[in-house]
């Protein structure tokens, strides 16, 4: 397939939180709030001249330092955050908006706050309490604790959080979200015309750089994908990738080059949940609306009620069937609790209850530190898919199907 | 008459086995692993192309498929193949009895549970860390100033066994100079390390789903004190492949050299 234009240009910009087009922003006037989680209703932080930057940890080295604050056996990439922190890696940053999602990221969060990690005049740092149930009290208790914590401390720094603010940036939000979206969309087709590798970049893009500043290179980006002749490599499974953290396009690069075509992206920065447009409904109170659409789209595997593993199952049930997948890869970062649950129960679960074929892996925040023991995991499990297909294919030519 | 091969280039050893068109095997080779995989990769092929009949070189194999870590720089291979599919195929072609598989290679461990078919059921592997492979018996054989083979025989010995606590193979090997140094029996302490890389063995074959027996690949196979303990461990039957006719040691070439011999017939 040819090129994308600015591919290259997308991924040097992912090789540092502290990007070029974040540089730039700021010295327009924007401000950088950094954020950790999707609990953080990132349409939010970018009201009026702040922009959202959900924090990635790209430069870090060895995670020492964190791990003397937070021990061996916190999720690496809590650690990795904070290590970067130490490293000076987010000294730019103007605030940072933190949620109460996790007991890993608290601590992380806790010691860039305790220690004053960020000396940056007018720095603020919030964090906010996430309800663990889903009702009308957790979304008015979540609203308001967006108000309190995030919404007052941005208009201490002059910024302009009406409700006309917030529809003003909810337009920019839902441009980008429709473009991923269709983009997206084509992983759909049989004949490929974006890896999900690309679609990993341009999605990380998204998250981690000012969206003003990258709108009209995703547009134009998407005019390409459309007018893109189809790639004749063959592909030898169709996976949906499911679990924590991956920030890291070295990940998706390494799955696909053993030949597996990643169809769907339900993992954290992927674009499920997360690229979903929102939408105002008349007569709900602007901020309320998108709070409760943020608390709704969740599918953390935080949420422990019946209800929410059964949805969680179904989705990715979901997913595989609408962008014709053959396999699932369930991952997940060492040591993050909640994922560590989700990834054992449900790949038994889609197994042995749906009948997919799963692969289980944990792995280390920066992937490419165990990439061989990674590539021959999924290696392996391509080719099983691959060689069940070809017998059954040949089993049903025996049976005259 | 046509000859496929299969070249599982290991983290410490590099193995080669060459099949004619029935199956049979007519060639194998082991080598000490070099630093670079694809030299280490072009000796073991050179020495086992030469002892076949009928072919002078490398590119005289109909098919030739690499697998093992260094898979990739395999020299002419027209594919690559991961080790886990291979074992699993390799011991299928020795003994299709076997539904489960213990790999201890130089530098992982692995459990893989086979289907009907030579294909991969299921299968876990360790992490990144040497503890319960090859290169934690080379330690803990150091530790001791005797071979590997020493070492397996040492360990039969043991009346009781003196557990050891640490997984790690570097905190292991302090562990076992401390309990030399304190005098304690050096068969029961082998006895101990055996029954460490047991109890490892006993996670990958149960996270693999082995059921009644299993059977031992890669180059930990020969060692028979680690046999034994496994048996008492897993309580599982543990098959032995020697009993077939194959060295354990080779199941990942043969497999590759099987998926060849399959592939090169029907291209």
């Amino acid at each position: 397939m040819k090129d994308l234009k600015h591919m290259i240009y997308f991924e040097k910009l992912l090789e540092d939180a502290h990007n070029e087009l974040v540089v730039k922003a700021q010295e327009e006037g924007g401000l950088a709030i950094g954020y950790t989680c999707f609990h953080m209703p990132e349409l939010l932080l970018n009201l009026d001249k702040c922009f959202s930057l959900r924090l990635r940890a790209p430069k870090t080295t060895s995670l020492e330092i964190s791990t003397y604050y937070m021990s061996n056996y916190v999720c690496e990439f809590c650690r990795a955050i904070l290590e970067r922190s130490i490293e000076g890696g987010y000294n730019f940053l103007d605030g940072i908006a933190a949620v109460d999602a996790c007991a890993q990221m608290n601590r992380c969060v806790e010691n860039i706050s305790i220690q004053k990690l960020i000396d940056k005049d007018k720095f603020f740092m919030s964090h906010i309490d996430v309800p663990y149930k889903v009702d009308d009290n957790g979304i008015q208790h979540y609203t308001n604790q967006v108000r309190l914590r995030v919404l007052d401390e941005m208009s201490k720094l002059g910024v302009d959080t009406s409700d006309e603010a917030i529809k003003k940036a909810l337009d920019i939000h839902n441009e980008v979200c429709a473009i991923i979206t269709e983009i997206g969309d084509f992983r759909k087709e049989k004949e490929v015309r974006v890896t999900g590798h690309e679609f990993h970049i341009l999605n990380l893009i998204t998250y981690t750089c000012p969206k003003a500043l990258i709108v009209d290179m995703l547009r134009e980006t998407l005019e390409e994908i459309k007018a893109r002749t189809p790639d004749d490599k063959k592909w030898r499974a169709r996976v949906v990738l499911v679990g924590s953290e991956i920030d890291d396009p070295a990940l998706t690069e390494m799955i696909e080059d053993t030949g597996a075509l990643i169809v769907a992206d339900r993992f954290c920065f992927g674009s499920f949940p997360g690229r979903q447009q929102m939408h105002l409904v008349e007569g709900e109170d602007v901020l309320t609306c998108i709070c409760r659409q943020y608390l709704e789209q969740s599918q953390c595997p935080r949420y422990m009620s019946e209800d929410k593993i059964q949805q969680r199952y179904d989705m990715v049930d979901g997913y595989a069937k609408e962008y014709n997948a053959d396999g699932i890869i369930y991952e997940q970062i060492k040591f993050c609790d909640y994922w560590g649950y989700e990834r054992a129960m449900a790949s038994h679960v889609m197994q042995n209850e749906f009948g997919y074929q799963v692969l289980s892996i944990d792995r280390p925040y920066i992937s490419k530190s165990s990439s061989g023991q990674l590539r021959t995991r999924v290696q392996a499990f391509i080719e099983s898919i691959e060689i069940k297909k070809i017998n059954n294919s040949k089993g049903a030519k025996r049976n005259g199907k | 008459m046509k000859f496929f091969g299969g070249c599982d280039v290991g983290s410490t050893y590099t193995k080669c086995v060459i099949l004619d068109e029935s199956g049979n095997m007519v060639a194998s080779t082991t080598i000490k692993s070099k630093i670079n995989p694809e030299i280490s990769a072009n000796q073991a092929l050179v020495d086992c192309v030469s002892a076949v009949d009928g072919i002078n070189e490398i590119a005289d194999l109909a098919y030739l498929i690499g697998t093992g870590y260094g898979r990739n720089k395999v020299p002419q291979a027209e594919e690559n193949i991961s080790e886990i599919s291979c074992h699993a195929m390799g011991v299928h072609v020795a003994n299709p009895s076997v539904k489960a598989i213990i790999d201890i290679g130089g530098q992982d461990v692995k459990g893989i549970a086979i289907d009907t078919d030579g294909t991969v059921k299921n299968f876990a592997m360790n992490d990144k860390c040497a503890a319960g492979t090859g290169r934690f018996f080379e330690s803990m054989a150091n530790a001791f100033e005797i071979s590997l083979t020493e070492f397996s025989n040492l360990s039969l010995t043991a009346k009781n066994v003196i557990p050891i606590t640490a997984q790690c193979t570097v905190f292991a090997e302090s562990e076992v100079i401390t309990l030399v140094g304190e005098g304690k029996p050096r068969e029961e302490i082998a006895a101990g390390i055996q029954l460490a890389v047991a109890k490892r063995c006993f996670v990958m074959a149960k996270k693999a789903g082995a059921v009644d027996s299993i059977t031992l690949t890669g180059g930990c196979a020969k060692n028979t004190g680690l046999k034994k303990a496994i048996e008492k461990v897993l309580k599982l039957k543990v098959i032995d492949l020697h009993d077939n006719g194959f060295d354990p040691q080779l199941m990942g070439a043969l497999g590759a050299a099987e998926y060849a011999r399959q592939k090169g017939l029907n291209a």
